[in-house]
């Protein structure tokens, strides 16, 4: 009886103890957020750069194969490519997300959160637009919805876009630094989308690029069902930070 | 007022604004100070060439990464410079943005990029269990060993 008084202890402390060692030696870890943005043009309208005032009902985008890196050297977005880093953290679903959801001060469309993200410092974002396979957006990868008006003339439209892109992006430009993710802690990113490229910005100089590269909303003013080619506009952003785009 | 203070008076004030006025150094009394230090110019512009002017840029310093190291405004030209840090190798990331455009570069000064990994470490719980565990593995073990055999 003795014998086993102390044998018993002996074992169980022992197998804490290598329990205990193996939880610790991984790496330290947090949790990670991605989120979707419309900005302010989507969730309060604006005036585009040919004089109609757009408001949005709803803004469906649809995003698969989101991933962010740690990258070092920083991946360059200016040079495009493929992204590659010393930590990775997928997200393996697809998600259709409205960006026009909530009222005009709704903050930005939190996609997912993974928990036991490695820390670190997450410079770098990729992620596709598809084409959604159900849903209200289900054959198109991004569908807005929406209503202009311009000299007392109301237009209700539909814009759809069937093309899949890949951004790979850096890291995020704003006013704070973003994707610092330290042991138990929570860090964010954002995948941004300007619609101003889209349709301009009255409140933009019409000389500026932004201006010069949109192309209005004049082109839909015929109203029902129009598709867009996405491949001419720099939709996607982090941020301000610039992404590289290619899509199909 | 005796002559005595017509004299001195002028004296004294002569004195006092000789004090306080500025005076020449002597020709051969010289000091020269030098500071050695990498200064880095940036200049920043849209893609049509225009420069970014006044656009706003902070940067961050390779230890505290979250943490705006210095902010300021750009020139006329986008235009700006600043000597890092040189006890702070590693990438310092420079962010610049103005009118909802921005970008940001990442420039590595003082040799190799500082890398800290995300070292786990153990947590006092674990440390205490895990040598609460070899002292008891070690007496036990010698307790058993020490035992009487039966005969």
């Amino acid at each position: 009886m003795k014998k086993r008084a102390f044998v018993i202890p002996v074992i169980v402390l022992s197998l804490a103890g290598i329990i205990l060692t193996g939880c610790a030696g991984g790496e330290a870890t947090g949790r990670l957020q991605v989120y979707a943005n419309g900005e302010d043009f989507v969730r309060q309208g604006f005036v585009s750069k040919d004089g109609w005032s757009i408001n949005f009902d709803h803004v469906y985008i649809t995003l698969a194969d989101i991933t962010a890196y740690q990258t070092d050297p920083p991946y360059d977005p200016h040079s495009g490519g493929d992204i590659s880093g010393k930590a990775a953290v997928s997200l393996d679903n697809v998600y259709t997300v409205d960006l026009a959801d909530g009222d005009e001060n709704a903050p930005p469309i939190l996609v997912a959160e993974v928990s036991g993200a490695p820390a670190g410092h997450y410079n770098a974002l990729f992620w596709e637009m598809i084409k959604a396979s159900s849903g209200p957006a289900a054959g198109y990868s991004l569908v807005i919805i929406g209503t202009a008006e311009k000299d007392g003339r109301s237009v209700d439209f539909t814009i759809n876009s069937n093309e899949e892109c890949g951004y790979s992006c850096g890291e995020y430009v704003g006013d704070e630094r973003r994707g610092i993710l330290e042991k138990d802690g929570t860090a964010d990113l954002e995948m941004t989308f300007h619609f101003d490229h889209i349709f301009g910005d009255a409140d933009t100089p019409m000389d500026d690029d932004l201006n010069v590269s949109a192309i209005g909303f004049d082109p839909f003013a015929g109203g029902g069902q129009v598709d867009l080619d996405m491949a001419e506009f720099h939709l996607g952003h982090v941020g301000e930070g610039h992404c590289y785009c290619e899509c199909n | 007022m005796p002559i005595k203070w017509k004299v001195i008076a002028p004296l004294i004030g002569i004195l006092v604004l000789g004090l306080a006025l500025p005076v020449k150094a002597f020709a051969h009394g010289a000091s020269i100070k030098y500071t050695v230090s990498t200064v880095i110019e940036l200049v920043a512009s849209y893609d049509s060439g225009e420069p970014m002017a006044g656009a706003q840029f902070t940067i961050y310093a390779p230890d505290d990464p979250a943490t705006p190291w210095l902010t300021g405004v750009c020139d006329d030209e986008g235009r700006f410079s600043f000597a890092p840090d040189r006890s702070q190798p590693g990438t310092w990331d420079i962010q610049i943005r103005q009118a909802g455009h921005g970008d940001i570069v990442h420039i590595p000064i003082g040799g190799d990029a500082a890398v800290t990994g995300g070292g786990g470490g153990y947590s006092k719980l674990q440390i205490g269990l895990m040598a609460a565990a070899v002292v008891w593995g070690s007496v036990g073990t010698a307790l058993y060993f020490s035992r009487k055999r039966r005969a």
